[in-house]
């Protein structure tokens, strides 16, 4: 699913957030990317995402080079790709049920396609009874469920996680965990980066660990 | 269809969110498009009335006190035969100041005292319209000013021309003008969504991340631009006829004096059409302008 070969990417002033990265994730799996802030792991879920372009290597992910990706092939490949991030990034104007829908309404799929799309996935992460609720009546770990819907709303074949339990207690963080488990056994690949080495030992899948822009472990 | 439907929605939504700016830019092109509505108001109504007034235009040869019946019978007969004029008509010196004392009533008095009677007799012709593109009219009004007992000729094609040349420089400066307003008022445009667009920025960054096509995330921008403009280009309308409505109300009987019996209209729909077409482009400029931003 993911392959880099050699990837690198160099910021200005001679700074290398990733530096001669080759690694493979195969289709179907769970890996955790861990390290210490500044190991590089954001940068490589913004390449991932094609928010920035390599400086020298390849990354391809499901047969697309992201180094080569035109405008219209990075909207297309990323109509595959689901995110979650540490800080949610819910829409606070809209509800939960606009906010999970709105993925399918921005991708232009037909009015009632959407509304079922967003209630069989809020019914998946069990908050289809909040549907009229906005974020900000939710609570941390609501709202990333909400968050993880929403990714689910357009059946991505990977999912992103960027600290998705950084906001969140151990017994919530576990239970994101959880619901990230079940989205990887229906099939979809699943890439978390996190720091929290204790979720990783409770949750024991494959781990990549960073340090300044290299692999260091893989376990 | 689906994102101009996305994109019309979200941006009347984004005005309702959005007032106090929103209405600041809507006021910005109003009073741009009432400068440009004013000047077409004016200069439309003043090439109708010069449209009028040319398809009948008039020359009226003043003659001497003294001129003899011989001279007046060779000017008639040189504007009769020339095939210039569709009518003539002798007008005599107690005609004209009947005419006077009829037309101008509030000034009647003033000539009760007079010891002679001060108005010229004339010969008034009224030209055909084609013998006034020709050219020909200019070269009878030229032959009849040489003739003995002529004391004068007044062409009205002159000064229709001197209006026309006046209204071509008053269209110029106000379409300059109207330009400059329009340009201020894009930008007003531009910087009020841009404002909107900073408070949206996560929910831009989800749609760009989800791979959502350009129309969808830049439409609502262009379409909140293209709104603000049709909204204010309809109020700048309203003001406009009420303003035409109070002028033709107020001082409709002094206008009706200058304009020869004419009155003062409003714009035909096609110039409305045309404005609120300007007045959304205007808008749908700085929106598009302001959408460069959102991606």
């Amino acid at each position: 699913m993911i392959e880099t070969q050699h990837l690198s990417k160099l910021y200005s002033r001679g700074l290398y957030a990733l530096r001669d990265l080759s690694l493979t994730v195969n289709r179907g799996e769970f890996v955790f990317l861990t390290g210490p802030s500044g190991a590089g792991k954001s940068t490589f879920l913004r390449l991932l995402l094609v928010q920035e372009k390599p400086s020298e290597g390849d990354i391809l992910v499901n047969g697309h080079n992201l180094a080569t990706l035109s405008r219209r092939d990075i909207q297309e490949y990323r109509r595959g790709i689901g995110f979650i991030f540490q800080d949610f990034k819910l829409i606070p104007t809209r509800t939960v049920f606009e906010n999970v829908a709105f993925v399918a309404q921005v991708l232009g799929v037909p009015p009632a396609q959407q509304k079922r799309k967003a209630f069989q996935v809020l019914k998946w992460v069990g908050l289809q009874h909040r549907m009229n609720a906005y974020p900000h009546d939710l609570s941390g770990g609501e709202q990333q469920r909400i968050a993880i819907a929403r990714a689910l709303a357009s059946d991505p074949v990977l999912l992103l996680a960027d600290e998705p339990t950084g906001n969140l207690d151990p017994d919530l963080s576990l239970e994101i965990m959880n619901l990230l488990r079940e989205i990887n056994s229906g099939g979809t690949t699943v890439l978390v980066a996190t720091h929290d080495r204790e979720l990783i030992r409770l949750v024991g899948r494959r781990t990549i660990t960073l340090d300044a822009g290299k692999v260091v472990e893989v376990a | 269809m689906r994102a101009i439907d996305y994109a019309l929605r979200e941006a009347w939504a984004s005005l309702g969110r959005n007032r106090a700016a929103s209405a600041f830019a809507i006021a910005a092109i109003a009073l741009a498009m009432i400068v440009l509505g004013a000047l077409l108001l004016v200069t439309w109504n003043v090439e109708r009335l010069l449209a009028e007034w040319s398809s009948a235009t008039e020359f009226s040869v003043f003659l001497r006190d003294e001129a003899t019946s011989e001279e007046r019978g060779a000017i008639e007969a040189l504007i009769g035969e020339s095939g210039v004029v569709e009518a003539q008509q002798y007008v005599s010196k107690a005609d004209a100041l009947t005419r006077f004392r009829r037309e101008f009533a509030e000034l009647a008095s003033l000539t009760e005292g007079f010891d002679d009677n001060p108005f010229p007799a004339s010969v008034e012709a009224r030209i055909r319209p084609e013998a006034e593109a020709d050219g020909r009219a200019e070269a009878l009004v030229r032959r009849v000013a040489a003739l003995p007992g002529v004391a004068d000729v007044r062409y009205d094609r002159e000064w229709l021309a001197r209006v026309a040349s006046g209204l071509a420089a008053v269209r110029g400066a106000g379409f300059a003008l109207a330009l400059v307003m329009a340009l201020a008022a894009a930008v007003t445009v531009a910087t009020v969504v841009r404002l909107g667009l900073y408070g949206r920025r996560d929910e831009l960054e989800v749609m760009q991340l989800v791979g959502s096509p350009i129309a969808f995330i830049r439409g609502p921008f262009v379409a909140e631009g293209v709104l603000q403009g049709g909204i204010a280009a309809l109020l700048a309308l309203g003001l406009l006829w009420l303003g035409s409505a109070a002028v033709a109300g107020w001082w409709g009987a002094e206008l009706a004096v200058v304009l020869e019996g004419g009155s003062l209209q409003f714009l035909p729909p096609r110039l409305c059409g045309a404005l609120v077409a300007g007045g959304m482009a205007v808008g749908g400029t700085g929106g598009f302008a302001a959408s460069r931003h959102a991606v």
